[in-house]
């Protein structure tokens, strides 16, 4: 067992891990902010997606032992100091950009990163982000449009 | 578990003098562990000063090993990097290409790999350090195998390096998947190439990969090539069977060895012709 100290959603934090745990498992276990979601476990899905130093990662293929030092932000770090959902969050719930909700924190965290690169992106050039992110419910229109919706509110 | 995380050069070649497993952007080492049996000794390179980073130099580029591919889209490459680029792009998704490296990928030595037919097509080397010696090697001479490079235990691949081109120097890839996203390729095609003032086709390099175990220049088309006039190319250019030596395409769940000889063929049509395309737009 190894020390890991980073922060998380803006928090010092520090846990006791073996050397194979992944990130996503720390943020989940030992963090219990189960709010990142692990589905295929093989960095495909893009359920898992963080942010890492503000680029999006799929934390199902990083050690928690990587992120030592690092500034780390889930889903969980999204929502406004009061508690009220983010821009990004609250234009999925408004323009209906879910239905099962398993990919969400995913796509949340990806479409934050996006807007940070390009906050004016195009419909293709959302599409092209959103590569890693797989959502079998919705087939993407809504997400697409929630997206540009967090556009326009930024 | 041993984890090491070297912050500088000599004390990442040090901590090779035990054998370890090397990782950087790790995306593809957890995934493909047999039985989730994790290696006691590893050495995580990404964070190695030395290593990370792109710098022109006389001779060339020098690309650190652990240099991310989101790093190598974004660096102000000249034209005849446009390739690496497009490959990059390609690499697994964003996420990917924000975590994953480019010797991770060629030390990888998938035969799908998307890094390696562009680096072929740029006469790429490969910088390997221990703690006592360098030495270069040309990425053809690297990959010796599916999942196999010529390193030894206690070396590195540091960085990868590029020799300068020709000013005049265009580039392109092309790789056909099953679907845009996500995909590991059937065919990939890679080429670099420069056009006279003439008009005539002053060198073309041209790579395969996803058709043998290790992706290869193509000598024989590259000769047949060479010096013909550039836009005649664009209404035809004449692929024979024999002119692509050296492939050896396999029938797995991707496609048959039958559809990869086919396409692999329209594929190289499309990236030659795309790259003189880029050629005269710029001249």
């Amino acid at each position: 067992m190894a020390t890991v100290t980073m922060t998380v959603n803006g928090k010092s934090v520090s846990g006791e891990v073996e050397g194979r745990t992944l990130l996503s498992d720390f943020v989940r276990n030992n963090l219990n902010l189960t709010g990142t979601h692990i589905g295929c476990d093989t960095s495909q899905c893009g359920a898992c997606v963080v942010h890492v130093n503000g680029k999006a990662v799929k934390s199902c293929t990083m050690f928690a032992l990587e992120a030592e030092g690092s500034s780390v932000t889930t889903i969980e770090g999204m929502a406004n100091p009061d508690g009220s959902l983010g821009t990004v969050q609250q234009a999925f719930q408004d323009n209906h950009g879910l239905q099962c909700g398993f990919c969400t924190p995913g796509m949340v965290m990806s479409a934050a990163a996006l807007l940070e690169e390009n906050p004016n992106p195009t419909e293709t050039e959302i599409r092209e982000y959103l590569e890693g992110n797989i959502c079998r419910c919705t087939g993407y229109h809504n997400i697409v449009k929630s997206i540009q919706a967090a556009a326009a509110a930024a | 578990m041993v984890h090491i995380f070297p912050e500088n050069l000599s004390s990442a070649l040090a901590s090779m003098e035990i054998p370890a497993k090397v990782i950087a952007g790790c995306t593809d080492f957890y995934p493909s562990l047999e039985n989730g049996h994790v290696p006691d000794r590893i050495v995580d390179v990404s964070k190695v000063d030395e290593m990370v980073g792109i710098t022109k130099t006389t001779p060339g580029w020098r690309i650190g090993g652990s240099t991310t591919w989101t790093k190598i889209i974004d660096y102000p490459f000249p034209p005849a990097f446009d390739g690496l680029k497009a490959a990059a792009r390609e690499v697994g998704s964003i996420q990917i290409q924000n975590t994953g490296t480019i010797a991770g990928n060629i030390c990888n030595a998938s035969p799908a790999a998307d890094g390696i037919p562009p680096l072929l097509t740029l006469d790429a080397m490969v910088e390997v350090q221990s703690a006592d010696s360098t030495r270069l090697v040309n990425v053809e001479d690297f990959v010796l195998g599916p999942r196999k490079v010529d390193l030894g235990t206690n070396e590195l691949v540091t960085a990868i390096w590029v020799p300068e081109t020709r000013n005049n120097t265009t580039s392109s890839f092309l790789k056909l998947g099953s679907r845009k996203y996500l995909v590991i390729s059937i065919a990939m095609v890679a080429v670099t190439l420069s056009i006279s003032p003439q008009g005539l086709i002053e060198f073309l390099n041209i790579a395969v990969g996803s058709c043998s175990p290790v992706a290869r220049r193509m000598p024989v088309l590259e000769k047949k090539l060479t010096g013909l006039r550039a836009e005649d190319l664009l209404d035809d250019i004449r692929i024979e069977v024999g002119d692509l030596t050296g492939l050896t395409p396999i029938t797995d769940i991707r496609g048959t060895s039958e559809y990869r000889q086919s396409a692999v063929r329209e594929l190289c049509q499309s990236t030659i012709r795309d790259a003189i395309v880029k050629s005269l737009e710029i001249t």
